[in-house]
């Protein structure tokens, strides 16, 4: 849930609730007060009544005014207790309007009340019409609901106007980060804000992916460095190597010494080459572009590995339609040429490889052992099957070739083949 | 022929004048850049193999300075930076070719012999080894005028063999020769063998000698005993 809508939820449920307890608490008060006003005007009554009553020695004629009912009952002496009563006013219409009925029930207010004439006791009971009153709450009714409604809305309108406008700051963060890349040289800018919380979440945030940059810059640069002089170590070993087996006369145990020595050599070579090449994928050194039949290359590349199919006894299928990419080739060799030794390597002897090349996809299909790969894992460096002759480097660069040339490369288990399949397009649908 | 090795790594030095030093062959070297300008400077060389980075300088200058005065020299750069843009750079100022460190010292060796005969023998393209004759250009081999069909790997493999006639070669340069550092399937040259078996076949079946000897398991050596 944003933010805002939390704020938003909290906000308006407060508001609603005092606006409600306001509104009680006003109309109580109203009525507390509107009730004592027509409390006196009864009590004004009663005394004329009793002024006319000491003054004539008789009982004033009962008589309707406006909204106003007097109203004598004899009554057994003492029997009546003095008292204010919400009770009702039946308020007749006016002759000359057209009712069914004579007239209506309204809200009123009384005042129980004796008095003694002569020698009887009666029972007075003064009713006022309190229809203004109850008019005057309900307006005050009706204005509080406004002014709720009224508030809602003001509160709906400037979250999504202001709250937006001061949260835009922070989205523009969020999508510098999203966008924020390790590897490549833009650092995250300077967001115009005048608001301190945000101007501190960029600084922290810029300082923080520079560091983080700086420190992957370092590390790469180490990578590079330490490949670099491995290299001439290397080429010493193995020019040392082919001398000395230009010295003849090996007993069969130093042959064999020889060539581990010698595998392992181009191992070493193989893997210092591969971290190499990352290093230079990821820095984009390798930019290149030009066009190429990706079908031809695909092609030549099979013929370069027919021994090794032959040697292993696999069985080859392929379907090679035109496709033509921009890209650099030498990276493009070696993304292919590092899918089909995959398949060989992890294919078993009679095994099956099928290649099919389509305008939206490479795909290399393989036989292997039966059960599917770690699916993201695999393309992590130096993931690599147990029984794995290769760098572990091999997927990890053919990704990395794939995200730069702006392709994407999967992988998958189906009906017993294990699948690799480059798509030429989905790199922005996936994105 | 002549040969001039510029290289700062004495072990590397050491080994590649070794590999090169036999019958007709002259061998010369320079650990730093001033050493190899002097000897630029003085003689003539079929083929420099020349580092980039020196004490002292750099190569590519050491390769300006040969083409600013016209020299014919061949140019074999043999670098530690495998970027395009150097293989790029020293191929463009005129470099014949470009070789990425570590390599094999018979692949080098291959590769100056191509140097080595683009620039002297000026078109002609025909080697010569005993009874076999190869047209370098037409791809076609004759064992005393006796055409032999190779593939494009055995065709290959043939003149990595003669270029390197005399040394063993192991069976690790062979893979990489004919199929590119790509190769990955260490431990299991099998494929190697059958190529060889298929070009000693056909050479022996057109009735040339038997150059190619098996050494113990190594390598093969190409020699005319």
């Amino acid at each position: 849930m944003k933010l805002a809508a939390k704020y938003n939820r909290v906000n308006i449920s407060t508001t609603v609730i005092v606006m409600l307890v306001t509104g009680i608490i006003y109309y109580q008060a109203i009525s507390y007060i509107l009730t004592g006003l027509k409390d006196k005007d009864l009590v004004v009554e009663e005394q004329e009544v009793f002024d006319y009553v000491r003054l004539n020695n008789r009982l004033p004629q009962t008589f309707e005014s406006n909204d106003q009912q007097i109203t004598f009952t004899p009554a057994a002496p003492g029997s009546i207790k003095r008292k204010f009563i919400n009770t009702e006013y039946f308020k007749k219409f006016d002759g000359h309007h057209k009712h069914q009925r004579d007239g209506e029930y309204e809200a009123g207010r009384g005042l129980i009340s004796s008095v003694t004439v002569g020698d009887k006791y009666y029972k007075i009971l003064i009713i006022v019409s309190k229809v203004e009153t109850e008019d005057l709450i309900r307006l005050i009714f009706f204005i509080t609901i406004s002014v709720i409604l009224l508030l809602l809305l003001v509160l709906f309108v400037t979250n999504r106007l202001l709250l937006n406008r001061l949260w835009q700051p922070f989205y523009n963060i969020m999508d510098e980060i999203r966008l924020f890349n390790i590897a490549d040289n833009k650092a995250i800018p300077k967001i115009g804000t005048s608001t301190d919380e945000f101007k501190e979440l960029n600084n922290a945030v810029a300082d923080m992916s520079a560091k983080a940059k700086h420190d992957y810059h370092n590390l790469k640069a180490f990578t590079e460095n330490a490949s670099h002089e491995l290299l001439t170590p290397i080429a010493v070993i193995n020019s040392k190597l082919d001398t000395l087996i230009q010295t003849e006369n090996f007993t069969e145990g130093q042959s064999k010494i020889l060539n581990d020595l010698y595998s392992a050599v181009s191992r070493l070579n193989r893997l210092n080459q591969s971290l190499l090449l990352l290093v230079k994928i990821e820095n984009k050194l390798l930019h290149d572009r030009q066009q190429i039949n990706l079908r031809e290359m695909a092609e030549e590349m099979i013929n370069q590995f027919e021994e090794i199919f032959q040697d292993k006894n696999i069985r080859l299928t392929y379907h090679l339609d035109e496709k033509e990419i921009r890209a650099s080739q030498y990276l493009a060799e070696i993304l292919l040429s590092n899918l089909i030794s995959n398949a060989i390597r992890h294919n078993h002897v009679g095994g099956e490889i099928i290649i099919s090349l389509t305008g939206e996809s490479f795909t290399i299909k393989n036989t292997g052992d039966n059960e599917p790969l770690p699916d993201e894992k695999i393309f992590t460096r130096f993931h690599k099957s147990f029984n794995s002759e290769g760098s572990g480097l091999g997927l990890t660069i053919s990704r990395q070739i794939c995200e730069s040339f702006g392709f994407s490369l999967g992988y998958g288990f189906e009906g017993g083949y294990h699948v690799f399949r480059i798509n030429f397009m989905s790199s922005y649908l996936s994105s | 022929m002549k040969i001039l090795i510029v290289e700062d790594e004495e072990g590397l030095r050491e080994s590649i004048e070794e590999y090169f030093t036999e019958a007709g062959n002259i061998c010369e070297t320079a650990a730093n850049y001033n050493a190899a300008l002097a000897k630029i400077d003085m003689y003539r060389y079929d083929c420099i193999l020349l580092d980039i980075t020196l004490p002292g300088g750099n190569g590519i200058e050491l390769l300006k300075t040969l083409k600013e005065n016209s020299h014919p020299d061949g140019v074999l750069i043999i670098s530690a930076k495998n970027s395009l843009d150097d293989r790029l750079e020293g191929l463009n100022i005129g470099a014949d070719d470009y070789l990425v460190k570590p390599f094999h010292l018979s692949e080098l060796k291959a590769r100056v012999s191509a140097i080595i005969r683009r620039k002297s023998y000026n078109g002609s393209n025909l080697l010569v080894f005993n009874e076999i004759t190869i047209d370098l250009l037409a791809k076609d081999v004759r064992v005393d005028n006796t055409p032999v069909k190779f593939t494009r790997k055995e065709f290959a493999l043939l003149l990595y063999f003669i270029a390197n006639k005399g040394k063993v070669v192991s069976k690790n340069a062979i893979a990489e020769h004919l199929w590119g550092d790509g190769i990955d399937m260490a431990n299991n040259f099998d494929f190697i063998y059958s190529h060889i078996k298929n070009i000693r076949k056909k050479l022996i079946e057109a009735g040339c000698k038997d150059y190619i000897y098996a050494a113990y398991g190594m390598g093969y050596k190409f020699a005319d005993k």
